[in-house]
């Protein structure tokens, strides 16, 4: 990285690998900035990687990915730190020094991801890319297009030195379990917040029983559900005894818009549960579909997308909040709401209920030293410290794109103010 | 209502009654954005054409006609699970709650009276009748610079000061007459309003919805599904049965001084004497306990208003001037026993005479509302 410091103009250090993190990062150094990505987790890629399809367009989301993985890989002037965070940023715009520390993996450059490591490993873990609806060894694939491409050991569970089976099994020598933590620290002109959002814990919405009901699901763990890279391979099944999911509800505002919970609209909630209504409608013809919603908010061009979802006379919308979650028979899900409409209080049984939790921003439960936030944990921006995307305000990927370029600009203009 | 009369009904906001919901505790009303939640978490609301969402939303547009002749309101105990759950903080228990004070205020006849009792301006005006019309009995006996009155044993008589059958009985009497005079007057007009909007199945039966909903009053069942404020139901029991006892021991008493001719004070192992000792400690630990539900759940239920506090205030005093009352007789402390049973006189009178406008009338539009309801089969 040195010797990359002298022939740049502006060096910009990027917190966070997600969608948000690689637009700034790739459109910084595209215009001649040096810059260094910090990701906390082992892979890049963020939320995004976790996705099934976008809306509106229903394409698969890996592909823009592995497009910003390719000019991440092909540009010299990007550098990048997985398993990494930053440890603290002091000084001003244009001279920040930020300490970044890297967290073992202990698998080493050497992995070609052959997979014989996790075939000897005897200690399996939940699967927290999956939501923990599966289950992976101690040492893991984050998922199968990961980049960087290579086994991770997940600390918490693996038995260490005293098993030692992956290190015999390696023919590498890509395994080191006595890996130490590395602490980094570079000049940056500018830092970029892109730290992103964890869904809501809808285990804090006591009444919607998330977690005491078997089949209440998140969108996030719909979203892997119907993954081809899943943990059903796509074929969306629930998670209890494996059923093909025949009638479906979807909770809306789960968290949202409630000042008990996360106080502003997650923006994309909505959308998400139209897209998802898309998953389950295409999968099987017969399936039916309950939305139950405070207001459908489709801003912009998207309520095209709700009146086309609109016309599946198969999609059913209850204007009424789902406030109450119960086991039926069978594994099924009762949910209780007031339709409006009829006026009358109904409870309505589903295969599956899939809560749309809202965005939570990171910054409301990790930090990034040097950084302002706000009560609700969004970041707020200040001369060399910029925000962008899901940490700065919720919002859908391709807004999230063009708030990290904005904020890539923001960045550029750091080093180079005249 | 036909489609036709639907499309034409209009909607009349009262912005007077807006602005009054809001004074009285609804001060959060216009947050709710209507999601329902109050409604899906209610234990109390009928599934058809449930509460409280609806009726957040005639409030927010001043819909009083609607809310105030509508029966639901008082399936409402205040449990408080709707204002714990609202997403928006609009507290629809606090709302509910200050809409059933106009709805006391609108059917109890004279309004002005309604108006004074739930207006702090006017407290010391309603404590000055009964007051005065106390201290002119007394000056007319000649006690009120006089000498202290004893009876014939030279003990402390509450029933030599204001001797009963000349002075105080018929003060109390009037009083009485005049506030059922009100409720008959008010519950009248409120059953004919409620059945206006929500017509009473043919054959239903007034008697057998009234005998269930006595049951339903002595086992509190439907207060005791509250969750956010369980222990509230508990807290009413104990002050609904004090008062029940001290009832009995009025009319216990009465039978000793009318139909016996045996006048007070009584020995303290008289059966009637320890009815009515057992009920005023039970009223002074529910009262006590009320205070304290209400204070440990005003984060999630509300404050409440000047309505709320301003009965269980008076109760407070009846309980603690009646207690003290006695005691202080049997300390023989001669003065300060009859100050003290003059103050109890003055907030008896007040809970009485003012019973149909102050939350007392909560007594007595609750039932109408539970009866209606449950001949209506909203119940």
């Amino acid at each position: 990285m040195a010797e990359q410091a002298e022939t740049s103009l502006c060096r910009v250090v990027v917190v966070g690998g997600g969608f948000s993190g690689l637009t700034a990062a790739v459109d910084a150094a595209e215009t001649g900035a040096e810059v260094v990505i910090v990701e906390k987790n082992p892979y890049l890629g963020g939320r995004v990687a976790q996705l099934n399809k976008y809306f509106p367009k229903m394409c698969p989301p890996m592909c823009g990915l592995e497009i910003n993985f390719r000019r991440i890989k092909t540009n010299p002037l990007v550098t990048y730190h997985v398993a990494s965070e930053i440890e603290s940023i002091s000084g001003k715009e244009g001279d920040f020094t930020v300490s970044i520390v890297k967290k073992p993996t202990f698998v080493n450059d050497n992995c070609v991801s052959c997979n014989a490591c996790v075939d000897v490993c005897p200690v399996e873990r939940a699967n927290d890319f999956n939501f923990g609806l599966d289950k992976t060894k101690a040492i893991y694939l984050p998922f199968n297009q990961a980049m960087p491409f290579k086994y991770v050991i997940d600390t918490a569970v693996c038995k260490g030195a005293s098993c030692a089976k992956c290190v015999e099994a390696c023919k590498y020598n890509a395994i080191d379990l006595n890996m130490k933590p590395e602490k980094i620290t570079i000049k940056a002109n500018s830092v970029v917040l892109a730290t992103g959002w964890n869904p809501y814990d809808a285990t804090k919405m006591d009444n919607l029983s998330f977690g005491k009901v078997k089949n209440v699901i998140t969108n996030m763990m719909m979203e892997r559900l119907s993954s081809v890279n899943g943990p059903t391979a796509g074929q969306i099944k629930r998670p209890s005894d494996g059923k093909v999911v025949n009638n479906i509800a979807f909770v809306q505002c789960a968290g949202s818009r409630d000042e008990n919970h996360l106080e502003f609209c997650s923006y994309i909630c909505c959308m998400a549960s139209l897209k998802q209504a898309q998953y389950i409608r295409e999968q099987n013809p017969d399936s039916k579909v309950t939305i139950y919603y405070i207001d459908i908010r489709t801003p912009g061009k998207y309520e095209q997308f709700y009146w086309k979802v609109k016309e599946d006379a198969n999609i059913q919308f209850i204007k009424g909040k789902v406030a109450k979650i119960e086991q039926a028979s069978g594994d099924d899900v009762e949910v209780e709401a007031e339709d409006m409409a009829s006026l009358k209080k109904i409870k309505t049984t589903h295969d599956m209920v899939v809560l749309a939790t809202g965005m939570q921003p990171s910054g409301a439960t990790l930090k990034v030293q040097g950084f302002k936030y706000t009560d609700e944990g969004f970041g707020i921006e200040d001369k060399g410290l910029y925000v962008a995307g899901c940490s700065k305000n919720p919002m859908d990927v391709s807004k999230s794109a063009q708030d990290a370029t904005g904020a890539a600009m923001n960045a550029l203009t750091s080093g180079q103010r005249r | 209502m036909s489609e036709q009369q639907r499309t034409e009904e209009i909607v009349k906001p009262d912005l007077e009654f807006v602005k009054d919901v809001i004074a009285s505790g609804g001060g959060d009303l216009k947050k709710c954005y209507q999601c329902s939640t109050c409604t899906v978490v209610c234990g109390m609301t009928p599934d058809d054409k449930p509460f409280p969402r609806k009726e957040m939303l005639y409030a927010q547009w001043g819909m009083k006609e609607k809310l105030i002749s509508n029966p639901d309101i008082w399936l409402c105990h205040q449990c408080s699970d709707c204002t714990a759950y609202c997403p928006r903080g609009a507290k629809p228990g606090e709302v509910l709650g200050a809409v059933r004070k106009m709805a006391i205020q609108h059917y109890s006849p004279p309004s002005f009276l309604a108006k004074m009792v739930n207006d702090p301006k006017y407290l010391l005006v309603l404590l000055a009748i009964p007051t005065i019309i106390f201290l002119f009995l007394l000056h007319i006996q000649g006690y009120l610079f006089g000498e202290i009155p004893r009876n014939e044993f030279g003990k402390i008589s509450f029933s030599k000061m204001l001797y009963p059958t000349f002075y105080i009985d018929p003060v109390f009497i009037s009083a009485a007459l005049f506030a059922v005079v009100s409720f008959v007057m008010g519950i009248k007009k409120y059953w004919a309003d409620m059945a206006k909007n929500y017509p009473l199945p043919p054959g239903s039966d007034t008697t057998t919805s009234l005998v269930e909903t006595i049951k339903e009053i002595i086992s509190h069942n439907n207060f005791k599904k509250c969750n956010v404020t369980k222990e509230r139901s508990t807290a009413h029991m104990l002050v609904f049965f004090s008062f029940i006892g001290l009832g009995i021991t009025t009319t216990w008493a009465v039978f000793y001084l009318y139909i016996l001719g045996r006048p007070s004070p009584y020995p303290l192992y008289d059966p009637m004497k320890i009815v009515g000792n057992i009920s005023a400690i039970g009223l002074l630990i529910g009262i006590t306990l009320v205070t304290n539900n209400r204070l440990k759940n005003a984060l999630k239920a509300g404050k409440g208003g000047y309505y709320d506090w301003l009965f269980i205030v008076v109760i407070y005093v009846i309980a603690v001037t009646g207690i003290l009352a006695q005691l202080t007789r049997l300390a023989d402390i001669a003065p300060l026993a009859y100050t003290i049973y003059f103050i109890h006189l003055v907030f008896v009178f007040f809970l009485f005479a003012y019973a149909p406008f102050s939350k007392m009338a909560h007594m007595v539009y609750r039932t109408t509302a539970m009866v209606f309801a449950r001949q209506a089969k909203r119940q």
